[in-house]
């Protein structure tokens, strides 16, 4: 039996979904009052465990680097949001939220559901023994087989072949799991980018490339790594469709990938999705000052225009889901990590991390031994 | 004030300024020169090792390339084919697996394989190295790699003068090479020194002796000769004398200065950051073994990082990595053989 799927698209086409939709069945059109309202709260939990951090990192409760998801919550979320909890997703550095943020809808709290704690990721950030990984690797390098979140290392887009292996095992296994891959737009230009969407394409394979570009690569801005107008235009090469969304709005985003989710399930095949954004600091937390030189000022400025938050809000506004002081409670938007409070957001969100930190900070270090440890699978 | 100009500097200059220095006169020495690599120019490089090259030389001769290690040292083995000296960075040493086949089958080969024709003048070069909480892919020291593929130079300097003067002559000694810059010595002001103002080089394949001693000899590279020279100082309190080798370049070797060191202690712990099983200090000890038996009073010792990845957390990075009490554990067993 092959299992790949002779049915699939012609090569460049926009997906059938996109093109055929009006805007009123777009999918995020068909989300309930309280869906869309969960989807706010969701970017208010990416946004404030980023400001969070950032302030421990002040106080001298937390070390290591933070590579900030400021102003890119809106590409996790809408990405997330219309997942299955049998889909499988490979976040990198940018995307620490997106490890509790998966299947978590309505759920924020349920031990079973297929997306980690907030306890486990916290755990993780502060190099604790209950991190899903034991602290033995740092920041976004963990993953959770029974959560199918992929483990990625350093080596940037590194986890997409290894997502293409895992969506092939599952249609073997008779599965209609998805795979969500992260990666910044500076990474597409690594050879394994190709070589994996290549792979997938081939195959015709669930896997779902989101591209989330911020503009900048560290130090290099995106024409420099990228020689196309849009990075979505590298599906050309590979004869599978390349959307571009806007990664400020929720909703675009969630279309977006809603509809390259539906076609990768129904066994057409890979796309990519680039959600265009905008880095709100620099590289990582380390690179903050040296970022002011190499980056525009009026580029930052013009960036905080468009907060995903606001964007959010006036949606929610415009269909009636929000009104008057309702709409006006918490306003976090641009508003940086020094100039955010608490009260710029929900308690529900707040109380959350609480609980989260609280945990990191009383879990133990692991014993010095597990360094030697698990190298080898132990065989009795 | 013009009659103080001629005053020599005798400003210390810590072990990234003296490798930015070398890039810099090296790019002024030789209009041929090319640099490569991520975020090295309009960042200056992720340490900033490149700061300053961008505005002196332009983008022609200092290029922000796309993140591809593959094709960094590929363009570069290209670039050095048609007559360019080229130095590529990698942002951290542990991406350089991202370009392995261009190194070992592409760029160590072609001297071998042209029968001489082609001769490559390319540095890879690029921070290494652990203890600074790095974990498993920001602390590596996988030097091995390269030793085990014939027709690559591989150079890991341990101070200032050192970094200068060998990054100098691995850029003009036409062979390619992969130079480990120790990440955790980069800014270290206790090992900064004054260096030459005047153009110098260190000569690859010498080693050089760090401390004179004269019951045990303890052979290292990079960050771990610190390690070594701390377990000295231990040692002398408890009346061993231990003498320190550098051998800073790992291939070519230089073996005499191992040997003769040998022939007055008669003993040898050789130390390294990288894993144990095929790591350079095995191949030390081998060539001890082969070639100086009969100077040995007591087996050669290794002390290494055990056969694990690095791990984050500090209580797990110490425990496989060497340090100064094992160091000096292993040491005092030799001695007492
Ligand atoms: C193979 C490899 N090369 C280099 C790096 C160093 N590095 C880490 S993040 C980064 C920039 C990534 O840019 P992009 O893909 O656009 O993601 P962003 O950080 O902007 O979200 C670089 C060069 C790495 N981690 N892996
Ligand atoms: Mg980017």
């Amino acid at each position: 039996m092959s299992v790949i799927p002779t049915t699939g698209t012609a090569a460049f086409e926009p997906l059938a979904e996109i093109a055929e939709s009006t805007n009123d069945s777009r999918p995020s059109q068909l989300l309930t009052k309280e869906d869309c309202l969960e989807i706010f709260n969701q970017l208010y939990l990416a946004r404030y465990f980023d400001i969070r951090l950032i302030k421990e990192k002040k106080r001298g409760r937390l070390r290591g680097t933070l590579y900030s998801s400021h102003n890119q919550e809106a590409i996790l979320v809408g990405a997330l949001f219309g997942l299955k909890a049998t889909d499988w997703i490979s976040p990198i550095h940018r995307d620490m939220p997106a490890f509790f943020l998966k299947d978590s809808k309505f759920q924020w709290d349920d031990p079973t559901r297929s997306g980690m704690s907030i306890e486990e990721v916290c755990a993780q950030v502060w190099g604790k023994v209950d991190s899903p990984g034991r602290a033995r690797d740092n920041w976004s390098h963990i993953g959770s087989k029974s959560k199918r979140i992929i483990h990625s290392t350093s080596m940037l887009a590194g986890t997409i072949p290894v997502a293409a292996g895992v969506v092939y095992a599952d249609r073997m296994n008779g599965g209609d799991a998805v795979v969500l891959t992260f990666n910044g737009e500076g990474s597409t230009a690594q050879g394994i980018f190709h070589e994996a969407v290549n792979f997938a394409a081939v195959h015709k394979l669930p896997v779902v490339t989101i591209v989330e570009n911020n503009q900048w690569a560290y130090g290099t801005p995106v024409h420099m790594g990228c020689p196309t107008p849009d990075v979505a235009d590298r599906a050309h090469g590979y004869g599978i469709p390349g959307l571009v969304a806007d990664g400020q709005d929720v909703f675009d985003v969630y279309d977006k990938v809603m509809a390259a989710v539906e076609h990768a399930r129904s066994g057409k095949g890979p796309s990519i999705v680039e959600c265009k954004t905008f880095r709100a600091y620099g590289h990582g937390d380390h690179d903050d000052d040296r970022a002011m030189k190499y980056r525009p000022s009026e580029e930052i400025e013009k960036g905080r225009t468009r907060d995903p938050i606001a964007i959010c809000r006036e949606s929610l506004i415009e269909r009636g889901f929000l009104s008057g002081a309702e709409a006006e409670q918490y306003i976090a938007e641009r508003k940086s990590a020094s100039e955010a409070t608490n009260d710029d957001f929900p308690p529900v969100v707040v109380e959350y991390l609480n609980r989260g930190i609280e945990f990191a900070l009383n879990s133990p270090l692991p014993n010095a031994e597990e360094g030697a440890m698990w190298v080898f699978k132990e065989n009795a | 004030m013009a009659a103080i100009a001629a005053e020599p500097t005798l400003v210390k200059k810590n072990y990234l300024t003296a490798l930015r220095e070398a890039l810099i006169e090296e790019m002024r020495r030789n209009d041929q020169m090319i640099c490569q690599g991520e975020d090295i120019g309009m960042l200056g490089g992720a340490f900033g090792v490149t700061e300053g090259l961008l505005d002196e030389f332009g983008s022609t001769r200092v290029i922000d390339a796309p993140i591809a290690e593959a094709a960094i040292i590929g363009t570069a083995v290209g670039m050095a084919l048609n007559g360019k000296t080229v130095m590529a960075e990698m942002q951290f040493i542990d991406f350089i697996s991202c370009g392995f086949d261009q190194i070992v089958n592409m760029m160590a080969t072609y001297h071998y394989r042209t029968a001489g024709e082609v001769n490559l003048p390319v540095v890879v070069r690029g921070p290494a190295g652990g203890y600074g909480g790095g974990a498993l892919y920001h602390s590596q020291m996988n030097e091995a790699w390269f030793c085990h593929s014939p027709g690559l130079r591989v150079v890991v300097p341990s101070t200032p003068y050192d970094a200068k003067g060998l990054l100098k002559a691995a850029l003009r000694d036409g062979n390619p090479c992969i130079f480990f810059e120790i990440k955790e010595l980069y800014r270290k002001n206790e090992i900064a020194e004054v260096i030459p103002d005047e153009d110098y080089i260190v000569p690859l394949g010498q080693a050089v002796i760090r401390k004179e001693g004269t019951d045990i000899t303890f052979v290292s590279y990079g960050q771990s000769v610190y390690h070594c020279m701390s377990a000295a100082a231990e040692l002398e309190k408890l009346g061993v004398s231990a003498e320190v080798i550098d051998i800073r370049t790992l291939v070519p070797l230089d073996e005499e200065t191992i040997y003769k060191s040998l022939s007055k202690t008669n003993r040898v712990v050789v130390v390294n950051e990288a894993p144990m099983t095929c790591g350079f200090a095995g191949e030390i000890v081998a060539r001890i073994a082969n070639n100086a038996f009969n100077l040995l009073d007591a087996p050669p010792a290794r002390v290494t990082r055990l056969d694990t990845p690095v791990p984050w957390v500090k209580p797990l990075e110490l425990h496989v990595l060497p340090s100064v009490e094992k160091i000096v554990r292993v040491a005092l067993q030799t001695a007492k053989y």
